[in-house]
């Protein structure tokens, strides 16, 4: 392995590993906000709005990012839609992540006890001030591992970007073996910057978990 | 306009080739699955001892398999490890390969999760009417782990399946690949192939993986 | 506090194990360069790899042996390497491709590249030969043993004939151009281009669709391929059909396979004597670039010129311009 070729690839894997975080996080804030409103949608079981909701949620969990990303990118435009492969990207994991983060909050939706509801619309809240001020925080603290779960599956499935022509990890990779064949040192910087990129998130998970159980204990 | 590429599909045998590419995608989930659940029962029973070196290996195993992705891996195995072992793995056995250690560990997981959800006195009492460890497990623990586990072994096929469109970039020619072929092969007599086949290819995937993953919702639900 | 202590050590063997795995890989890989740098030449290299036992290829005896050939090609680039609607492998690769099999008295096991995988599969031994329409350069000769030549080639640049690119200088700060990774086009302007902004792409397949689909303003890569492209699809026009060196393109095999890179040659120099590079681009090439390219495209017998062929090269592609503003 040599040294000197890692070390002058440095400021590549860099670069990419911001690309990939940009697009990652972008993409994993937009699946929170789908997740949200769709968890919403399913829980006041708004008409048509809700059909759609649950039609969504079955194609985007059902089918591969890759197929997605392809579909998205290569032929839509055909029909006229033109997408970059930035947002293709960022669009791409959120709109797979909003698949599941609604599925995650909606189980999470579940758990709470039905008295809860009623108690808190005795108070004199209206059922949106129930969802943001009762139902929200519990449902978003019960939803927490399964939360992270999704953050980590989201940050992970950015290594298909490379299919969209986005520079991330992956495909700095791939771009270099391809150029220089200089394999191992190109997959070890590889596995250093995804352990950069998701051993924090990881760890951060496990401790917000733990926490959490204990405050849930604590009641 | 023109057709967007879906008389395309049932020129020649294209139809059969993509779903031919698919057979490829379910077969590696298949066998990788098979595999997984064995290890993973012997993995999860592992995992439950007390011993500290061993569970400080399961957890950097879990962990692994939990930040990296799967394409990393697949990458690591086909063309890592002919250069550092000089192992010639061809495309089809390494994708197993990593799919399994990627299995293993879920299935591992969930295993000692189910485990330890079965209640101790079952324990005690298998032991009280005169079983040894191995009878136990054999009888009591593992009939009643594998129940807990079987819709949720479904769910890990669905999501191998995905994946599998990840091994057209280690050089295996599955669904996604043939499309690609059928477009470039015909993108003089239809220049916009690419939306219906792709199209196609989408629907395929769903096709697949909607009903699996709809009876492992239908079997949690029954047999929890 | 305990448990996170013991999170924490998980991470930490984590890291260990992967830092160890990396030192693993590092100490065998090292010592290759390491004897591979002290090696004065090609061969003595060949040598040292051979005698760390690290000897991923098969001889010709041994593919003989075993009665199939795996030839690496590609599947997405027509005319050159693709598969047809019965799902069997075409083109002017595929051609030659099936005429070693042939002549060795083997099967034929296509394996389909990528254009950034090709050297990988040689020095993994995952292939024997590479006939995926491969460039001889500087570069790739230092890490694969290339047989003689079957074909000229030169880069190119085709753009959308509303706004036809001439000149690298036309393409603003903003505009992108689309490359395969992996390819010379790619390593020609990054290296004496670094300015323009390229978008990579890992297949054939993809790139042209992202091309069709408007998505930069140009493409570049092998002229013979956006020649083909210019020719089989209205709308388009080779704005640059000569960029860089002219070069050629020939078989590869995995570094220090003397055996078959011997074989191969023979075989090229005696395949010249039967003009077989002729019929095969009559049978491949020939709808694609019609007769007048014939000769300044083929090489036959591995005897391709220098400066005489580059002028070849040249003006193939500008003939093929003006055959492309005339339509």
């Amino acid at each position: 392995m040599d040294l000197n070729v890692m070390i002058s690839y440095l400021p590549l894997y860099k670069e990419a590993l911001l690309l990939t975080m940009r697009i990652g996080w972008e993409g994993v804030l937009i699946a929170f906000v789908i997740g949200i409103v769709g968890s919403a949608i399913q829980h006041f079981k708004i008409p048509v709005l809700r059909q759609i909701m649950s039609v969504y949620t079955e194609l985007f969990r059902n089918t591969p990012l890759l197929v997605q990303l392809f579909f998205i990118y290569f032929a839509l435009p055909q029909i006229g839609i033109k997408v970059s492969p930035e947002s293709c990207g960022v669009w791409g994991v959120g709109l797979l992540g909003g698949a599941y983060m609604a599925e995650t909050f909606r189980s999470g939706l579940e758990n709470i006890p039905k008295i809860q509801f009623e108690s808190a619309e005795s108070l004199g809240m209206n059922p949106l001030q129930v969802f943001r001020y009762v139902i929200l925080p519990q449902a978003v603290t019960s939803s927490v591992p399964g939360l992270v779960a999704n953050v980590i599956f989201l940050l992970k499935e950015t290594s298909v970007f490379s299919t969209v022509s986005l520079m991330d990890l992956m495909f700095t990779a791939k771009d270099l073996i391809g150029m220089y064949a200089k394999t191992i040192e190109c997959l070890t910087l590889l596995v250093i910057f995804y352990l950069i990129m998701l051993l924090p998130v990881s760890i951060l998970g496990t401790v917000l978990e733990r926490r959490l159980r204990y405050a849930e204990f604590g009641d | 306009m023109q057709s967007l590429g879906i008389d395309v599909l049932f020129k020649g045998k294209n139809f059969i080739r993509l779903l031919g590419g698919l057979w490829v995608a379910v077969r590696i989930s298949l066998i990788s699955v098979a595999i997984s659940i064995v290890l993973g029962l012997i993995v999860g029973v592992l995992m439950t001892s007390k011993n500290k070196v061993l569970k400080a290996i399961f957890r950097v195993y879990l962990e692994i398999v939990r930040i990296m992705p799967q394409m990393v891996l697949l990458f690591i195995v086909y063309f890592g490890t002919t250069r550092v072992f000089g192992w010639n793995l061809e495309a089809e056995v390494s994708a197993i390969f990593v799919f399994c250690f990627w299995g293993t560990a879920e299935m591992g997981d969930l295993v000692r999760g189910a485990l330890l959800s079965i209640p101790k006195i079952q324990y005690e009492s298998a032991m009280a009417l005169g079983m040894n460890t191995t009878q136990v497990y054999a009888h009591v623990i593992l009939p009643q782990t594998i129940r807990r586990l079987i819709p949720l072994s479904i769910n890990l096929i669905t999501r191998m399946i995905k994946t599998t469109s990840l091994v057209m970039m280690i050089g295996i020619v599955e669904v996604l690949k043939v499309a690609q072929q059928i477009i470039e092969a015909n993108r003089r007599s239809s220049p916009n192939a690419a939306f219906g086949l792709f199209a196609v290819v989408f629907i395929l995937y769903f096709l697949i993986c909607w009903p699996i993953s709809k009876l492992s919702v239908y079997m949690e639900k029954r047999w929890s | 506090m305990k448990k996170k202590f013991t999170k924490a050590t998980a991470a930490l063997l984590a890291l260990t194990l992967v830092g160890a795995s990396l030192a693993g890989c590092g100490s065998s890989a090292s010592e290759n360069t390491d004897a591979a740098e002290t090696a004065a030449s090609a061969q003595s290299e060949a040598a040292a790899e051979a005698s760390s036992e690290k000897v991923v290829y098969r001889t010709l005896d041994e593919i003989k042996e075993s009665g199939t050939i795996n030839i690496g090609v590609f599947s997405d680039k027509s005319p050159f390497g693709y598969v047809d609607e019965n799902g069997d492998y075409q083109g002017y690769d595929v051609y030659f491709g099936n005429r070693i099999g042939e002549d060795l008295g083997v099967e034929i096991n296509y394996v389909n590249t990528e254009a950034a995988n090709r050297i990988e599969y040689l020095q993994t031994g995952k292939v024997d030969i590479i006939l995926a329409n491969f460039t001889v350069t500087e570069e790739r000769a230092q890490e694969v043993d290339f047989a003689l030549p079957y074909m000229n080639v030169a880069l190119g640049v085709i753009s959308p004939d509303d706004a036809v690119i001439e000149s690298l200088d036309q393409i603003g700060a903003d505009d992108q151009v689309i490359v395969i990774s992996g390819t010379t086009a790619e390593t020609y302007l990054e290296k004496n281009n670094p300015e323009i902004k390229l978008q990579k792409y890992d297949a054939y397949a993809e790139a042209k669709t992202a091309f069709v689909n408007g998505n930069a303003v140009a493409w570049a890569n092998d002229n013979t391929e956006v020649i083909a492209f210019a020719n089989e699809n209205e709308g388009y026009t080779v704005g640059i059909p000569s960029l860089g060196s002219a070069d050629t393109i020939a078989p590869a095999v995995t570094k220090g396979n003397e055996t078959l890179l011997n074989w191969l040659n023979d075989e090229i120099k005696a395949l010249g004597n039967e003009n077989f590079f002729h019929a095969d681009y009559e049978a491949t090439l020939l709808d694609t670039y019609g007769a007048d390219y014939e000769d300044t495209l083929v090489v036959e017998g591995g005897q391709a010129a220098g400066a005489e062929e580059a002028e070849a090269v040249e003006s193939v592609s500008v003939a093929a311009v003006s055959a492309d503003s005339s339509k």
